[in-house]
């Protein structure tokens, strides 16, 4: 038998989705369903002192309306940023008369059509008092809190920039950004009897059916979450959304289910979103050009109770070799939602500032951006002295030079000119930690010669359905169409989230030592080589089953625990005796009009290194959006907040730009080969998020290079760089 | 959205006279084209008509040519003029306006008259919250203060700076074309360049059209040198996207001097926008890249700029010499800019 | 011209032939519910086989379309857009919902023939007319289009909830003669949003289906055969 793992597959979801046979959450038909549409606030901060609800009440077909004068007595959840619950923040829609922020539920219409609940939604209306909000990094009446636990501290940082040859100090900022799935937040509730089965897009059922359970002070096994297919996460899915537990009670109540979408603009504020940050980089190095000293000071925004941080200095401080090192992070509260992941929560904004910066040494010292970043490669941890797992920054690099033509940069400002474009080259490191999670598994075999694998884990469009049948095919060798997958349903054994890239590691490894037991019970412990039909023959069994765990070791206790499904235990990246991560480098060609100054790229390379990758297609494509994502951060994505009101006035997907196809030109991701025996049994790497990582930076160089304007804010526009 | 009472009258004449007049909440019957902005609006709750009379019967989807004489069926599709391959030789820019536009599928249901008609994109009148004096008169602008990078910088008032978001009418704009309405009170011509109105101190009224008065059709004469004529769109992403700035070009040049130039601008103005004076000022000079750029200088000589968006004016003016520059570059049969 | 499946004929019996991937009790139930509700009855399974109500009683206006190349007498509220009818009236939820506001291109169809967003199509504007939806593109017998077949091998989709609408664009470009160069491609496909960022694959997916597309159109395999 041939082994799949590392070949290019199509994707085995691929047919339902090209037929439109796939099945979304808002896509399960439900009898009889009732319609919700949710009504949000319209100031920034204040609370409601009347509502009128005669308009809306009169609109044929309504069966309720919900606001905090008669709200559903939805119970908390827990915040999951805590780490004690699994809720998107910490306080409850309608649990009283408070706006805490501009778009946020302040009520609910329930009517026999969509059409209706719309129009009703539409009619009811809310009187305040407000207060102005403070909405901004700047915005006085915000409250800074410095967090303790994100600070670290290596060698002396003050004798290190005292005693340097060269460095640079700089102040970068990255904007507001608003996942903006393809799909929207939609949410069906369906009682029968005591069950509730509940479908709704989600990168975690487990945590969902958990904190659905509190939310409605039922047991858990009575709620059901189903989502087989989630159109687009990014993060923004990841944790349980205020609204889901307002259906359920709403269709309890009603004794229907209860049907809602939120709509493209309320998705905006009702669901978490990328926080902005505001960043000190400061970097030194010696008459060698080695890195001596680097400093990453961060800050950045969240709401008025949730101290919701992404911290990404806990990975900058890896990247290069350095003796002194000091990082932190504060987090600014202000009247707005609680943010949440977004694709590379972490490393997206950091690396731009880290990145940037390096790009800004590299000029001072004058040497090359790319031999700069290989000099400084280390091979282990700078700040904990442990080693990687493997690291593969410099093959990146060469191989994406390589391909990209960087022997053929000029370094001088402009000097790449062609006609009316001016022409500019930029480079980025990329990186992501390698992360795990506690997972379970269930995989059967049957005398049909077919396998059925079985976990509550996702497939985002990942890849993990196919990335999951090419596991079992290479262990058990039964053909990769007739391995059946079954994702997304809180049913099943405990899978991962879809989150930290951590899906195909945790899942593969443990796909594995279920089919080895399967192996082992069909008494032939040789991967691969097993005829599973005559095997099932001789021992006289129609189907076989095994149920598998596994903890990653760096879990520690509470590991198996976690397998209940109230919490998530991610562990990897900078931790124990191994640093695990993934790396890459990124070259992007930027073509500027001289008159008219767009910014487009017509080229981009990244070449990425992440231990065994099962499925290249898929890989592929994971890199590929990515670095689109990246080109998006870098040019186009802001959640523009009026200052005054806390409003996002571009709270649509005509006027917050995600790149479209014409964006996106020459583009091509690297498959740097590379075995890693050390990071997971499975040897696997996550690939979801690295390929965003530092492509803003790289971009940002590249109009450096062009036009010789440094801008340290995303997203980089026009403005940006029109000199008179 | 409110409840409407749908119809699709057979002929102009029923079509004009079943629209009610404004009533109200200050909200008339509305014709129904493409769609694509009244259903938008809808939606928002920005306006709430009580009836949509569609159009989709009344025929006026033709373009005909007659010698050098244009004329444009109202309910002609974007798509449809976009792809017409007399339009794209004879006259590229409004080809060019057209299919940089929207989208492909917008662009299949819109028309012609509609795109005319297209409302502005600024926040604070499509939020249905703001103070906002074209959707609520004497309510206050909450845009001059605010998010305004979008808005305009040319033609702008105390009371208004939303931006006309069109990029068609700009370049219709350039052949002194003439709109053919019908109401109950009978039929009329309006010149285009009278057909939009300057906010002032009425940013609610954006046209001269009465509330019954349909568009029927457009029609314009064609000079030969049109086959030199471009659009220059300037937006942050490369496709489906409004104009920052807009440059609708068409040169008549004897060598590498101007016997006569037309500009409009779009994306930076409230109203489609031609600059006269710059055009003025082209008439017999040699198009070099400093007369362009004077000419842009010009052309943006009254603009006045707001807080996100005062760059649309150092902006504008280089689109404007960007697209004289291209234009004269191209060879007379109209092809080496823009073509797609 | 276009769909080969449309039956030349009108009549409302006609719709209760089998029809390939429709099944008579959810075709029965579509246009019945639609049809019984004083209020357009979105998303009501309810069956029953009640004749269409009269044009015009309770604000609903009839309305006929062949959609996938089946004709549903319909009862609709205006307000209706296309998009409503396909997912909450007749259960067709290949077509997705991603912004309702013209923005995206997830909700693409085939009107008549033409790509457009059915979001911005109301229901009753489409009288008389035809529809085809993603799930009007795969022969009965399994087979898929051309375009769908691309987009799976190229790997032009990754979440695949804008996928519909990129296939019956990437047929529509196609048909409109704007598939010419991978540059023209990518400007005639700029209508859909994908947030995946599968934009390379797309694109390799029209160029590789464009020449059988030209042949055999919207319709499934078997007109070219």
């Amino acid at each position: 038998m041939a082994k799949e793992i590392g070949t290019a597959r199509n994707r085995i979801d691929g047919r339902s989705k090209v037929t439109g046979t796939a099945r979304y959450c808002a896509d399960f038909a439900v009898p009889n369903p009732l319609y919700a549409q949710l009504v949000v606030s319209t100031v920034g901060k204040g609370h409601i002192t009347a509502v009128d609800d005669k308009a809306a009440r009169s609109v044929p077909g309504v069966r309720a309306i919900y606001t905090h004068l008669n709200s559903l007595g939805v119970r908390p959840a827990g915040f999951f940023g805590s780490g004690q619950g699994q809720a998107q923040q910490s306080w409850r829609p309608l649990s009283g008369p408070d706006v805490k922020f501009y778009g946020e539920i302040i009520g609910m219409v329930v009517a026999e059509t969509l059409i209706g609940a719309r129009e009703a939604a539409a009619a009811l209306s809310f009187d305040y008092v407000t207060e102005p909000p403070a909405v901004t990094l700047d915005s006085p009446g915000v409250t800074v809190e410095p967090l303790q636990r994100t600070e670290l501290s290596v060698g002396n940082v003050e004798a290190g920039l005292a005693s340097a040859a060269a460095r640079v100090e700089h102040t970068y900022e990255t904007s507001a950004n608003t996942h903006n799935a393809m799909e929207l937040f939609a949410t069906t509730a369906h009682w029968q009897g005591d069950d509730l089965t509940v479908y709704v897009p989600t990168q975690w059922v487990k945590g969902f059916q958990s904190g659905l359970a509190k939310n409605l002070a039922i047991e858990p096994d009575r709620v059901r979450v189903l989502c087989p297919y989630v159109g687009g996460g990014f993060g923004g899915k990841g944790s349980l959304f205020t609204w889901t537990g307002l259906v359920a009670a709403a269709a309890r109540e009603l004794n229907r289910p209860v049907k809602l979408y939120v709509t493209r603009e309320q998705g905006f504020t009702v669901a978490s979103f990328r926080a902005e940050t505001r960043q000190e980089v400061k970097i030194a190095v010696g008459a060698d050009n080695l890195i001596t000293t680097f400093v990453h000071m961060g800050h950045e925004l969240t709401s008025r109770p949730d101290s919701y941080v992404v911290n990404g200095t806990e990975n900058s401080t890896r990247m290069y070799r350095a003796e002194n090192i000091k990082a932190a992070a504060s987090v600014v509260h202000a009247d707005r939602q609680t943010p949440g992941f977004m694709r590379a929560p972490p490393e997206t904004p950091y690396f731009f500032a880290l990145e940037s910066a390096m790009d800004e040494l590299a000029r001072e010292i004058g040497v090359d951006p790319v031999e700069l970043r290989i000099q400084n490669d280390t091979d282990k941890d700078p700040v904990r002295g442990v080693p990687f797992t493997s690291r593969s920054l410099v093959e990146c690099y060469r191989k994406a030079a390589e391909r990209f033509g960087w022997s053929r940069y000029t370094p001088g400002i402009g000097s790449m000119r062609d006609g009316d474009d001016l022409v500019g080259w930029g480079v980025a490191t990329s990186t992501y930690p390698t992360q795990m999670a506690p997972c379970s598994v269930r995989v059967s075999v049957d005398s049909a010669g077919e396998a059925r694998v079985q976990t509550a884990s996702h497939d985002l469009g990942t890849g993990a359905y196919t990335v999951m049948a090419l596991a079992v095919h290479d262990k058990l060798g039964i053909p990769v169409d007739k391995v059946r997958v079954e994702l997304g349903d809180s049913r099943l054994p405990t899978g991962t989230i879809a989150g930290g890239s951590i899906t195909t590691a945790s899942n593969v490894s443990t796909i594995d030592i279920a089919c080895d037991r399967i192996l082992r019970r069909l008494g032939n412990s040789d991967a691969g080589q097993v005829d599973i039909v005559a095997a099932l023959q001789r021992i006289g069994q129609s189907r076989i089953e095994e149920y598998a765990e596994w903890i990653p070791p760096a879990v520690g206790e509470g590991g198996a625990a976690s397998l209940r499904g109230d919490a998530v235990k991610i562990v990897g990246g900078a931790e124990k005796q191994y640093a695990a991560f993934a790396f890459g480098a990124q070259f992007v060609e930027v073509r500027i009009n001289r008159f008219t100054h767009e910014i487009r790229v017509p080229r981009i390379v990244g070449a990425f290194a992440a231990g065994r990758i099962v499925n290249e297609k898929t890989a592929r494509s994971q890199y590929l959006g990515g670095m689109i994502w990246g080109i998006g951060h870098a040019l186009l994505e802001v959640s523009e907040v009026d200052p005054r009101t806390g409003a996002y006035m571009n709270d649509n997907i005509a006027e917050y730009l995600v790149p479209v196809n014409a964006d996106v030109q020459q583009i091509e991701a690297i498959l740097v080969p590379e075995v890693d025996d050390k990071v997971n049994p499975a040897g696997v790497k996550g690939i979801g998020e690295i390929g965003i990582v530092g492509t803003a930076a790289a971009v940002a160089n590249a109009v450096h290079h062009a036009t010789g304007v440094r801008v340290r804010k995303t997203p980089i526009r026009i403005e940006n760089i029109l000199t008179s | 959205m409110k409840p409407f009472r749908y119809r699709a009258p057979l002929s102009i004449g029923d079509a004009v006279k079943t629209v009610e007049p404004i009533g109200e909440g200050g909200q008339g019957g509305a014709f129904l084209a493409g769609g694509t902005t009244i259903l938008d609006l809808m939606k928002l709750s920005v306006v709430s008509p009580p009836s949509l009379t569609d159009l989709q019967k009344l025929g006026l989807d033709e373009i005909r040519w007659n010698g050098d004489v244009v004329h444009l069926g109202a309910r002609v599709t974007m798509a449809q003029a976009a792809d017409h391959p007399m339009l794209k030789e004879r006259v590229p820019v409004l080809s060019e306006a057209l299919w940089k536009a929207a989208s492909p599928q917008l662009r299949n249901v819109a028309t012609l008259a509609g795109n005319v008609l297209q409302r502005t994109r600024c926040p604070y009148f499509r939020d249905n919250i703001s103070a906002c004096n074209k959707r609520n008169p004497g309510s206050g602008c909450s845009a001059m203060d605010g998010i305004n990078r979008l808005l305009a910088v040319l033609g702008t008032s105390d009371h208004c700076i939303a931006n006309y978001a069109g990029d068609f009418a700009n370049a219709l704009l350039l052949f002194d074309a003439e709109v053919e309405t019908e109401s109950r009170r009978g039929e009329r011509t309006i010149a285009f360049d009278r057909l939009h109105v300057r906010p002032d101190d009425r940013p609610e009224r954006e046209t001269v059209l009465a509330q019954d008065e349909l568009i029927t059709g457009f029609r314009f004469t064609l000079p030969q040198w049109a086959r030199r004529s471009h659009f220059v769109k300037v937006r942050d992403r490369e496709s489906y996207a409004f104009a920052l700035t807009s440059a609708a070009v068409a040169l008549d040049m004897d060598g590498e001097t101007v016997r006569e130039a037309r500009i409009g601008i779009g994306g930076a103005a409230t109203v489609p926008w031609r600059a006269k004076e710059a055009e003025g000022f082209l008439a017999g000079k040699h198009l070099t890249e400093s007369v362009a750029l004077e000419a842009g200088r010009m052309a943006f000589a009254g603009a006045t700029g707001f807080e996100h968006n005062a760059f649309k004016i150092p902006l504008g003016q280089r689109t404007v010499a960007r697209a004289l520059l291209e234009t004269a570059a191209m060879d007379s049969a109209g092809t080496g800019a823009g073509s797609n | 011209m276009f769909s080969k499946r449309v039956s030349p004929s009108k009549g409302i019996d006609d719709t209760h032939a089998p029809k390939p991937g429709f099944s008579r009790r959810s075709l029965l139930a579509a246009s019945a519910s639609a049809g019984a509700s004083a209020l357009g009855s979105l998303g009501s399974a309810r069956m029953s086989f009640a004749a269409p109500v009269p044009a015009d009683q309770d604000g609903l206006v009839r309305t006929a379309i062949t959609i996938n190349g089946v004709e549903h007498a319909l009862a609709l509220d205006p307000r209706t857009t296309i998009l409503d009818l396909l997912r909450e009236t007749l259960d067709l939820t290949g077509t997705k919902v991603g912004c309702d506001h013209g923005q995206c291109g997830a909700c693409t169809v085939l009107l008549d023939g033409k790509r457009v967003n059915s979001c911005f199509v109301l229901a009753v504007a489409a009288d008389g007319k035809s529809i085809v939806t993603v799930e009007g593109l795969a022969h009965p017998d399994g087979e898929l289009h051309p375009m769908q077949a691309a987009f799976i091998e190229h790997d032009g989709l990754q979440c695949g909830y804008c996928t519909p609408g990129q296939i019956l664009s990437a047929i529509g470009c196609v048909i409109e003669g704007h598939a010419n160069s991978d540059a023209e491609i990518r400007e005639y496909m700029s209508g859909n949003l994908c947030r995946c960022g599968a934009y390379k694959g797309i694109v390799e997916a029209v160029r590789e289906a464009r020449d059988e597309t030209r042949e055999i159109g919207i319709g499934p395999r078997e007109a070219s055969k």
